[in-house]
């Protein structure tokens, strides 16, 4: 059989698929982010972030326990936050590590793995993506704005809005949050949408058995079922129970896809452009790809 | 104007979504698409959107207006973000079957073992033990087992596979007669005779993009030959013979008809 065979008909089901059970999530993210718009006061943040950068960073990247948001949601999210003065590498850490570490994903970790050692692939879940955000927030740390964000982005960050634009009558801060969260929600939609496509193409189109004689080495396993979580795009709240079904995969390949799939995936790509400049997308992904398999596959050294 | 047609625009972006995912919801057509634990946020999002849509239009200022750098910002912007946003999902609509095809099932290639299902747990062996100390007994016990009116068990492709790696459940469907309702696709494999065909039903987790098809042998003589993925209801005897070292669930079938979609074509 050949690596690749499309059909439209497939292709049209697994897409409106991907798309029913993500636009609910990314309506709701773009809904808060009205509500952050017009009603979180500038900076008020930094007021309970630690002064101290690595912490801040900790701090942030631990966030997804008390506002847990999925990786589709947390985009409109964190590009608020931004401007209204969260600081950039504290917004990476949230952003990557909040579809990881959050509550609803590591019951369903839980339940995925149980009996296949589930306390431990949980633990190492959140640990190694809770270590990998950190890693890469302090990275992004040492980077300039205006060489990570979009320019109209990064625009809005260093000319944060004027406190006096968002008084008035609550009801027209209500209409003006709402414009927020339309106007968002239809600029990360496009994206989305775009990463969908992609997605459901891949995911319908390639024959997985060329994938599965990788399992034999730890290295190929590992980055192999990396790239497959950037194929399939799957959800963070629900990837476990398709990862813990790859029987013959090595378990550091299991917690490589885990933790990389939520942080990278075709979608995400899409939908990080609308935050950030392609080349930091393109750097990110490249920096995650190596980092979390490098992590993983020294993990099989200690005989996880 | 040019604001006037950018509101409209947007409002009518919104109303598209937010009818097609309403009607998804309460067609039911959903099923085929999410798990429950799913469906009823694609009823909230729709509502949510057809309000967002009525808010947009009534809105006393232009959602363009430069509050997020957004693509919409200008008209050009605006109608590229409502062809984006709306052509490809009246399409993908039109055009989607509802179920996959042949292509994608072979993609993924037939799960029959039950390690390779998500949401599958290894029998607890031996069996817990009953508050008064005996070992446990069969979960399964038959009277919650479905049945026809003929008396046949009502089996999914699942319960077979199950069946198979699980030697208490093997007990309620071994040697007796099942009702199977699946997609025909024949058998690429261990089919020497010529004489078997695999029943495939396709299990999700989440949505219909993670969906894996399971399967079970069918053996019929004489052989039958149905259309690629069409919908056949089997009637046989379940069996569970040693083939390439394991345990697989093969049904000796008696009768293979053509039959209707399930109300459900996804096994959840």
């Amino acid at each position: 059989m050949s690596f690749f065979r499309f059909s439209l008909p497939d292709f049209a089901f697994a897409f409106l698929s991907i798309l029913l059970e993500g636009v609910p999530f990314l309506l709701l993210g773009a809904l808060l982010s009205g509500v952050i718009e017009e009603f979180l006061p500038a900076r008020t943040m930094l007021r309970f972030l630690p002064r101290n950068t690595f912490l801040g960073i900790a701090m942030s990247a631990g966030m997804g326990l008390i506002f847990p948001m999925c990786e589709c949601g947390v985009v409109p999210v964190i590009r608020r936050l931004l401007s209204k003065g969260l600081p950039l590498s504290n917004a990476i850490a949230y952003m990557l590590a909040s579809p990881i570490v959050n509550p609803v994903v590591i019951l369903s970790t839980l339940a995925a793995f149980s009996g296949q050692s589930a306390i431990e692939m949980t633990g190492l879940r959140v640990g190694v993506g809770y270590l990998v955000a950190i890693i890469a927030a302090g990275a992004v740390h040492q980077l300039s704005i205006r060489t990570v964000l979009r320019d109209d982005v990064a625009a809005k960050v260093l000319q944060p809005a004027l406190e006096g634009e968002r008084g008035g009558p609550m009801l027209l801060r209500f209409g003006r949050a709402v414009r927020v969260s339309v106007s968002d929600f239809l600029d990360v939609m496009v994206y989305f949408v775009f990463g969908v496509a992609i997605s459901a193409c891949f995911s319908t189109g390639v024959n997985q058995e060329y994938i599965l004689p990788l399992a034999l080495n730890d290295w190929l396993a590992t980055f192999s079922l990396m790239g497959l979580a950037v194929i399939l795009s799957l959800c963070s709240t629900s990837d476990a129970f398709i990862a813990a079904t790859f029987t013959t995969f090595p378990m550091v390949a299991k917690l490589a896809f885990l933790v990389f799939g939520p942080m990278v995936d075709l979608k995400l790509l899409f939908i990080y452009s609308a935050v950030f400049k392609k080349r930091f997308v393109l750097g990110l992904a490249v920096g995650l790809f190596i980092l979390v398999g490098l992590i993983c596959v020294r993990l099989t050294v200690v005989h996880l | 104007m040019t604001a006037v047609i950018q509101r409209g625009i947007t409002a009518g972006i919104l109303i598209v979504w937010g009818i097609l995912l309403t009607y998804f919801y309460t067609s039911g057509r959903v099923a085929a698409y999410l798990s429950p634990t799913f469906q009823p946020w694609t009823l909230a999002a729709g509502i949510v959107l057809l309000v967002l849509a009525i808010m947009v239009w009534f809105s006393p200022a232009a959602i363009t207006s430069g509050d997020a750098p957004s693509l919409a910002r200008s008209l050009g912007g605006t109608i590229f973000t409502g062809i984006v946003l709306t052509i490809p999902l009246i399409l993908a609509t039109i055009v989607s079957p509802s179920q996959f095809g042949a292509s994608t099932v072979l993609n993924r290639g037939l799960v029959s073992d039950a390690n390779a299902l998500p949401n599958y747990k290894p029998p607890v062996e031996p069996a817990l033990p009953t508050q008064d100390g005996s070992p446990g007994a069969d979960t399964a016990a038959s009277p919650y087992i479905p049945r026809n009116a003929s008396g046949q068990i009502r089996a999914e492709t699942v319960d077979l596979i199950y069946a198979a790696e699980e030697k208490s459940l093997r007990a309620d469907f071994e040697n007796k007669e099942v009702e199977m309702i699946g997609q025909f696709m024949p058998a690429k494999t261990n089919n020497a005779k010529g004489d078997r065909f695999s029943l495939v039903r396709m299990y999700m987790v989440c949505c219909a993009a993670d969906a894996r098809p399971t399967a079970v042998t069918i053996q019929m003589d004489p052989p039958v030959k149905m259309e690629e993925m069409s919908w056949v209801r089997v009637v046989g005897t379940a069996t569970f013979p040693v083939e390439g070292g394991r345990v697989i669930p093969l049904v000796v079938a008696k009768s293979v008809q053509p039959c209707d979609p399930p109300e459900e074509a996804m096994i959840y």
